[in-house]
């Protein structure tokens, strides 16, 4: 039960990391980034090519930090042309980003499913109430905490963060105080699409590499952003940790059910309280 | 020294063309109205200074220099501070934290958080709420505080009576009469005559997109303003 739990967790957190790079981005430019997933792929599709080099540790940083660049080069361009464009607009356009990234990726690594490496460090198990959990596992639940606490505080308690959650609530009366907000999302969405790397990397020995593995989680992480409030980033990571265990128990005691579950919540919320759990107010 | 300028300024939303030809100065330590009746583009203004419209002819000069491609933070980082109409408190900020927005471009001068907080001690008391918790004129205390945290050479007001009941307006009166006196310029944008002629010396008559009268406010009366704007 409690391993169950656990493994709830790590799927939980992967989700997290993925879910609040979508917040970031939305809470800036208003865009709806479908290309979100397809930067989880590629991050972990650069970390497992560093990885195969022979430094599983430097893929994750190479990957990081491609991927942050990616952000900011995407920002630049794209996000800041589509800023007065209808969501439509941007939907599609982010959704084309997604398919052409999809196809890069399998022309220059094929379609085959390539199995991502552990690092030496973390291979084996431990023992958890008489049970073994994989060290692996652990580490993903640390990362996500460690990213969690350390982006709520950068939030709460820096000038930058002041900043991030003016702009996500009103970027107009944000920049009328002063503040670039083009600069800013510059930043915020390169941290966003970093994260997105930073998960694709440490979902990479769990799942198997393939050119279509961000749609499935993609899709969880837009369920979570909704659940918790379009915009909000702690309504992200409760939402991302329910979704994590409904995700889990759900295969586990309702396995029909399975991917349903997570839409049916949404649904729920939808018509129970239109504007998230966290209930922001207009 | 000019603060503000505009010179026959037309301004596009889309293909709408709201301003037709806008010229109007603002001097430093100046107090100076912009009035007109509801439509007739004042905000527009505002929103033209913040790079919020396309201006297709004309000029505008911050502190004297002609400006191209305004941005939103352009007035701000020229010493312009703005309370915009409806006060854009940020509702999910606590107080304080609107406040210390306004701070963002670090200019010195005499207005900090303990100053506006004695100012306004309803501030200090409420400084952990959020901004939506605010009554109307708390936020619009709110909204003039968070200006000030930028120590403007200019602070511009963007219709700070409505929805005020009348002794709050009287505060305001003085308030501005008094930051003006203190070498702040004040651009007054309003419809409410009586806290325009308590605060300016120099008034603007706004009417379908351009300025159609202009003067002093000393030659001036109540009821002759009053038919200026109803043209
Ligand atoms: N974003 C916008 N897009 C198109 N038209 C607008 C927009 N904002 C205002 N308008 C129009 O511009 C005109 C002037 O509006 P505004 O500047 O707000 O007037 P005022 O502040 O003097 O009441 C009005 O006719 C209004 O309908
Ligand atoms: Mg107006």
């Amino acid at each position: 039960m409690l391993i169950q739990l656990l493994n709830g967790v790590v799927y939980g957190g992967l989700l997290y990391l993925l879910s609040v790079g979508l917040v970031l981005i939305f809470g800036l430019r208003q865009v709806v980034n479908f290309a979100h997933g397809a930067l989880f792929m590629i991050g972990a599709y650069i970390g497992y090519s560093v990885a195969a080099a022979g430094s599983w540790w430097g893929g994750l940083v190479v990957a990081v930090v491609a991927m942050a660049i990616a952000g900011c080069v995407l920002d630049a361009t794209l996000f800041r042309a589509l800023r007065k464009q209808d969501h439509i607009v941007t939907v599609l356009v982010t959704f084309g980003l997604l398919l052409i990234l999809e196809t890069l990726v399998t022309v220059i690594w094929g379609k085959a499913y390539l199995r991502y490496p552990m690092p030496d460090l973390l291979s084996g198990t431990v023992d958890i109430a008489g049970s073994p959990f994989p060290v692996y596992r652990l580490f993903v639940i640390v990362v996500s905490i460690v990213v969690a606490l350390s982006l709520a505080s950068w939030l709460r308690f820096t000038r930058i963060g002041l900043y991030v959650r003016a702009a996500s609530t009103d970027a107009r009366v944000t920049s009328i105080q002063g503040i670039n907000v083009d600069r800013l999302s510059l930043i915020v969405v390169g941290l966003g699409t970093a994260l997105a790397g930073l998960s694709g990397v440490v979902a990479g020995p769990l799942l198997s590499l393939s050119p279509t593995m961000g749609n499935y989680i993609l899709i969880d992480s837009f369920i979570v952003v909704v659940i918790g409030g379009m915009g909000s980033f702690g309504g992200a990571f409760v939402a991302a940790l329910l979704i994590g265990q409904i995700h889990n128990f759900g295969a586990i005691y309702l396995p029909w059910a399975g991917t349903m579950l997570p839409l049916l919540l949404m649904v729920g919320v939808l018509i129970w309280r239109p504007t998230g759990l966290s209930g922001a107010r207009t | 020294m000019s603060l503000l300028a505009f010179h026959d300024v037309h301004a596009l939303y889309g293909q709408a063309r709201i301003l037709n030809g806008v010229t109007f100065e603002v001097g430093a330590g100046e107090r100076v109205a912009l009035v007109g009746r509801n439509g007739v583009g004042k905000t527009t203004v505002v929103n033209t200074l913040c790079g919020g419209t396309r201006v297709a002819q004309g000029r505008i000069e911050l502190r004297g220099r002609p400006t191209k491609d305004l941005r939103g933070y352009s007035a701000a980082q020229n010493g312009i501070a703005i309370v915009l109409q409806g006060r854009g408190i940020l509702p999910n900020l606590t107080v304080e934290e609107n406040l210390l927005l306004g701070g963002a471009t670090a200019r010195r001068g005499p207005w900090t958080l303990a100053k506006i907080q004695e100012l306004f001690p309803i501030l200090s008391e409420r400084r952990s709420n959020p901004g939506w918790a605010l009554s109307g004129g708390q936020q619009q205390m709110l909204a003039i505080g968070r200006a000030l945290m930028a120590n403007p050479d200019l602070l511009i007001l963007d219709e700070p009576s409505e929805g005020l009941a009348p002794v709050i307006v009287d505060d305001l009166a003085a308030l501005l009469v008094q930051l003006g006196t203190d070498g702040m310029g004040i651009l007054l944008i309003e419809q409410n005559i009586s806290l325009i002629h308590r605060v300016a010396e120099r008034f603007y008559v706004l009417s379908k997109g351009s300025v159609a009268e202009s003067g002093s406010l000393h030659n001036v009366s109540r009821d002759e303003l009053q038919g200026h704007i109803a043209i």
